[in-house]
């Protein structure tokens, strides 16, 4: 664990999960492992792990071999690479996020409905057909 | 407080891309864990920029910045990419003339040849505000969660004037949804 009072410049690696509540510029890359950047945690650093899950704040792209996972006191600005992401209601991403479910995960088809029902809709006119 | 409700206008955002395609989508607003559930479906690229956030995006006097440089900043992309769909969500409530304009004008060279856009606008402009987050639960459904902030500056425009001011985008179709608003459905202009 880096705690709160340690700031770290350089690269991180390492052979075991890590929890950072303190300061890390640079470039973090357990790719086997865990990752977490905790609620005091500030990281401007690329960071390449197994899972990511982030509380506090990161500066970077993050790639997670398996997820990233950001918290609702999560707040990102970065691009994520990851096979499948969750993001809690309240966390702050700017960024770009690259999604592939792969071809044994289950997709959203994107092909017409035969139909969609309204019903639940609020009352609806239809102005204009191009 | 979260809802959802269902969507006439969502689906065509889709019903032209290829489920093989990779696509590359524009998100302007908060990201909903909704959202992400979608996508997480997907071959795509996100790309989120929650202009909310930066608001008011109008000029005032001593600014620095003119309202086209503030979002130009704002709105940065690799050369090339190139937006299949964008999502503009209830943001063009929130800016005046020179705003949408701006913004038109920084996302035009980012737009795929046909790319599809989907936004909420109002029929009547003194319809009320609906302080909600949006996010996509389905190619058919919206979810809506509340602001736990106000956002200033509401104030809608008229499906008239957006038109004009929409260089880029054209309307393809509008919906007449409750309490005045309208579901709206852009496609980029021939």
């Amino acid at each position: 664990m880096i705690g709160p009072s340690i700031e770290i410049k350089g690269t991180v690696t390492g052979d075991e999960d890590l929890i950072i509540q303190g300061k890390v510029e640079g470039s973090i890359e357990l790719g086997a492992h865990e990752v977490t950047v905790g609620e005091s945690g500030k990281v401007s650093a690329d960071i390449t792990a197994r899972t990511v899950r982030i509380d506090g704040e990161v500066a970077g792209d993050v790639r997670g071999n398996e997820k990233v996972v950001i918290s609702k006191s999560g707040n990102v600005r970065g691009n994520i690479i990851a096979p499948r992401m969750t993001l809690e209601d309240g966390a702050i991403f700017k960024g770009s996020i690259d999604m592939d479910p792969g071809d044994g995960a289950a997709k959203v088809s994107l092909a017409p409905s035969a139909s969609t029902s309204p019903s639940d809709a609020a009352p609806e006119l239809d102005l204009k057909r191009g | 407080m979260s809802e959802r409700q269902s969507s006439q206008l969502l689906p065509s955002l889709f019903d032209s891309l290829d489920e093989d395609q990779r696509i590359t989508v524009l998100h302007l607003g908060p990201l909903l864990p909704e959202t992400i559930g979608f996508f997480s479906g997907l071959r795509c690229r996100l790309h989120v920029n929650d202009l909310f956030a930066e608001l008011p995006l109008s000029f005032k006097p001593g600014d620095e910045l003119s309202v086209q440089q503030r979002i130009s900043e704002l709105l940065t992309f690799p050369d090339e990419t190139r937006f299949d769909v964008c999502l503009f969500w209830d943001l063009l409530n929130y800016l005046d003339q020179e705003g949408v304009v701006a913004l038109m004008e920084s996302l035009r060279p980012f737009l795929a040849p046909t790319a599809m856009a989907h936004a909420f606008g109002v029929h009547n402009p003194r319809a009320p505000e609906r302080d909600s987050r949006f996010g996509i639960v389905s190619r058919s459904e919206i979810a809506m969660r509340s602001r736990e902030q106000k956002i200033a500056g509401y104030a809608p425009h008229s499906q008239a004037k957006l038109k004009e001011w929409l260089d880029g985008f054209e309307v393809k179709r509008s919906v007449l949804l409750a309490e005045s608003r309208l579901e709206l459905l852009l496609q980029t202009r021939a």
